[in-house]
């Protein structure tokens, strides 16, 4: 049963890590907080429904919508709520903030027209398929979402430290001027960054509408709020914090839920959060930040 | 004396911005702080008005030891500054930014405020009225009701000086007031730091305009790289070796600005 | 005849704006220090449960109810405030955010005292009460030809009036002294005004609480003039509503919230179908205007040039040619 749990747990958690690494590398890059994270990742999810459930389409084209579509508003995200403040004089740091806070409730009420609100349920075929070591079950779905979150935070890892274009997103996280200086386009950079942020978020979506059958409008709010919760835990703009923080908020959650009293689930992130910023507030990996 | 800093270091991570250094300010002197670019001179007045703590070390005010105490404790205490790239409120007017100043020397709150007590009514009046007086100290009388970031450069250095006298500061801190200043103004700005003097204020003054600095400074401490390479009168200081080979060895231009 | 005029539901709308201006002026006030919270939606809910709570089980006379939910609002303004204070803005607002969370949460799932997500009704009701008292003194509303409810829904307007008016007039003299000025201070250059002694931990911890405390008054009010709350009146999207009312109708300056609350509260009511699509709106109205005009809608240009129509020339007032107010 724990052992169960466990996986349970690293599941969520491998999710929750993903959504996170969208967080950070805009952050890292951009200095924000993009707010409608979390609506962007729940359009993910129900796009996969769509294309899956409604369209009867294979799960690997339901991917293939997600991420371009995510893709798409990502894009649309940084070019008309994020730009246009990059230039203007005087504007206050938390312009941005607001910014994305409007695209997020507009992402929301939006997808209540398209999807209407309540639970979609979400079946990938396989969803049953299941095997058994000793006393313990491991579902497919668990392995594959396992799996698919492994193969993309090493693969961000990889890009990020190998190859060129990830060096240059380094840099640019690092010093825009002095980046831009040293000759990177760093308009192309923050866009492909929010881009690949707002796609990783579809993915996540889908994962989610894998691991828990079902999708809701919701899910975008308490996303977002809880990948917030991680990156800080983890450290703003961290990579590895990302990650090892969306784990323990996974790991944590699922105990919670069994052990504990579930209605309170939800304030476990919101609650890390809060004390988190009081005590250490670089979180667990990040730098001090200078106040 | 007026302020003793006593072997005072300050590190950033393990970079050394400031590295024992040591000296004193009498009262009713005008004492410059001089050095190449980097040699840690504003850091200096930041660890005097506590924008970052000491590393190590003791900075003593009128006899009591100031490390530790708040920004606005410090300058409650007696002790203001200007800024080397001038912060002033921008959208406030002249005036608002002078009472602004003040704000440490007056005590109204929220509800005398807002009902408007006779102890508020008479503070207000005061405090405009001072105001008047600082802005005509400086030379700003007419600009009282310009917004801050609307005055030219020279009138922005002026304004903060009148500023951070609206605090009836013993010890006055004026970071690089003389930047950007044509001759002119210098001559001018160099007339109303001896205006100070003549108050019984004590100025501490980082400048690179060497001239100016050797006509008003009574004394001079020098640093470079952190480190105090010579303190005495402006003669001693410009015949010192170490002193010319500072500025010469890093940037030419410092000394004849 | 005056019954012809008064339509409750007319004035039901215009209490409601006269809340919205309340809890505007809360988030302005605290975003007047440069702070911004998203917690005020959850300090509302703090003020109306506690009103409510107390009113009900406690046989609280409301006016005492009301206070007593303004001033816990404001002292877990003060307890959150204190060890935020550290914190940059965007930080803040995330804290803030969460906090407000994490009340809804418990809102929902305290149920041995909140009743959870089914809500609490039956809170006694201001309008009802005034009309008890005045009864009980020989009053009839049938004397000035309305009926009880048109009575009710007068007297809680021509109330929350009068509060109103009185809110404003408070802060607007706030912004005028001592005060406002070390708030306007920390809002334009936090350090160079703790340089200038200026105890911004005191004046920063201040605004938040004021914020706290207006919200939580503002609740309590919600709570006697609907007479039934449940946590879902004060989860996130309620944080926005109110963030929009600054954000459209004007950051800077105290007329600013006034005008977003009174504009944004009254335009779905008269544009139906507004009201179906008023998220996406209220979204598409943020993005642009921190796009095109970061400010809001009334600034102090805007005041100024209001004031020079309506003025004789040469009459000072307040602090002058500013744009601090």
């Amino acid at each position: 049963m724990l052992i169960e749990q466990l996986i349970n747990g690293i599941t969520l958690g491998s999710i929750y890590a993903i959504v996170a690494l969208g967080f950070t590398l805009v952050f890292g890059v951009l200095g924000i907080i993009n707010m409608a994270h979390g609506e962007i990742f729940m359009f993910g999810a129900f796009i996969g429904v769509l294309v899956t459930t409604s369209l009867q389409l294979p799960l690997w084209l339901g991917f293939l919508a997600a991420i371009l579509i995510t893709a798409v508003m990502g894009y649309m995200l940084e070019r008309f709520a994020l730009r246009p403040l990059r230039h203007k004089q005087g504007v206050s740091h938390l312009a941005p903030l607001i910014s994305t806070i409007g695209v997020s409730i507009l992402l929301e009420n939006l997808s209540h027209h398209l999807f209407g609100a309540g639970n979609h349920p979400f079946r990938a075929s396989f969803a049953e398929i299941n095997f058994q070591i000793g006393s313990i079950t491991i579902y497919l779905v668990q392995i594959v979402i396992f799996v698919i979150s492994v193969i993309l935070m090493m693969s961000l890892s990889f890009w990020l430290g190998k190859t060129k274009a990830g060096k240059a997103l380094r840099a640019t996280a690092e010093n825009l001027e002095t980046a831009s200086l040293l000759g990177v386009d760093t308009k192309r950079i923050i866009t492909m960054t929010v881009i690949i942020a707002s796609a990783m978020g579809g993915i996540a979506g889908i994962l989610v509408g894998m691991a828990f059958n079902s999708v809701t409008p919701q899910m975008g709010l308490s996303m977002g709020l809880k990948g917030l919760a991680i990156i800080i835990l983890g450290g703003m703009g961290n990579v590895k914090g990302a990650m090892a923080g969306g784990l323990i908020l996974g790991l944590a959650e699922t105990f919670i839920v069994v052990y504990g009293d579930s209605g309170y689930r939800d304030a476990i992130a919101f609650l890390a959060i809060i004390v988190i910023l009081l005590i250490r507030p670089q979180g667990l990996f990040g730098q001090k930040i200078s106040t | 004396m007026v302020l003793e800093i006593q072997k005072v270091c300050k590190n950033f991570g393990g970079l050394s911005a400031v590295s024992d250094v040591s000296f004193s300010i009498k009262k009713g002197e005008i004492f410059g702080l001089i050095g190449p670019n980097g040699a840690g001179k504003t850091t200096m007045f930041n660890l005097i008005t506590s924008m970052f703590p000491l590393t190590s070390g003791d900075i003593i005010f009128l006899g009591e030891n100031i490390k530790g105490l708040k920004s606005h404790q410090i300058t409650k205490k007696g002790i203001c500054r200007t800024f080397q790239n001038i912060r002033l409120f921008p959208q406030m007017t002249a005036k608002e930014n002078v009472m602004v100043g003040e704000h440490c020397r007056t005590k109204s709150g929220v509800f005398s405020s807002v009902f408007g007590t006779k102890f508020q009514r008479k503070e207000e009046a005061k405090i405009r009225t001072k105001a008047n007086e600082l802005l005509e100290f400086v030379g700003l009388m007419d600009y009282g009701n310009v917004a801050a970031e609307n005055l030219a450069y020279g009138q922005q250095r002026r304004l903060e000086i009148a500023r951070a006298m609206a605090s009836d500061p013993q010890l006055l801190l004026l970071d690089e007031p003389a930047a950007g200043m044509n001759e002119t103004e210098t001559s001018d700005l160099f007339q109303l730091i001896k205006k100070i003097q003549s108050k019984g204020i004590t100025v501490l003054l980082i400048e690179h305009d060497m001239p100016l600095v050797m006509k008003l400074c009574d004394r001079i401490a020098v640093l470079n790289f952190g480190k105090k390479i010579a303190e005495g009168t402006p003669a001693e200081i410009q015949n010192n070796p170490a002193v010319i080979e500072a500025y010469l060895g890093s940037e030419e231009d410092e000394l004849y600005a | 005849m005056l019954a012809e005029l008064i339509n409750p539901y007319h004035f039901q709308v215009a209490s409601f704006i006269l809340i919205n201006i309340i809890l505007g002026i809360s988030v302005y006030i605290t975003l007047s220090t440069g702070q911004l919270s998203l917690a005020n939606a959850g300090f509302m809910g703090i003020g109306a449960y506690t009103s409510a709570l107390l009113t009900i089980h406690f046989d609280l006379p409301i006016v005492l109810g009301i206070i007593a939910g303004a001033l816990v609002a404001a002292l877990l303004g003060i307890l959150i405030g204190i060890p935020t204070l550290r914190l940059q803005g965007v930080y803040l607002a995330i804290v803030t955010l969460g906090f407000g969370e994490v009340i809804r949460v418990v809102f929902i799932n305290w149920e041995s005292l909140t009743k959870g997500s089914v809500g609490i009704s039956g809170i006694p009701h201001i309008g009802r009460e005034i009309l008890r008292v005045l009864k009980g003194f020989g009053f009839d509303p049938k004397v000035l030809g309305l009926q009880n409810n048109q009575f009710i829904f007068l007297s809680i307007f021509l109330l929350l009036f009068i509060i109103t008016i009185g809110v404003i007039w408070f802060f607007r003299r706030q912004h005028r002294s001592r005060v406002g000025r070390a708030f306007a201070a920390i809002k334009l250059d936090e350090k160079a005004a703790e340089s200038m002694g200026i105890n911004i931990t005191y004046y920063k911890v201040l605004a938040f609480a004021q914020g706290a405390l207006l919200s939580g008054f503002a609740g309590a009010l919600y709570a006697h003039v609907l007479a039934y709350i449940s946590p879902a009146d004060f989860a996130y999207h309620r944080a926005v509503e109110i963030l929009i009312f600054v954000v459209f109708g004007g950051s800077e300056v105290i007329w600013g919230p006034i005008f977003g609350a009174f504009f944004l509260t009254l335009m779905p009511e008269v544009l139906r179908f507004i009201s179906e699509y008023r998220y996406m709106i209220y979204g598409l109205i943020i993005i642009i205007l921190m796009a095109v005009r970061p400010q809001g809608l009334i600034d102090v240009n805007i005041l100024n040039w209001v004031k020079s129509k309506g003025r004789k020339r040469g009459q000072k007032h307040g602090t002058g040619n500013t744009k601090s107010m």
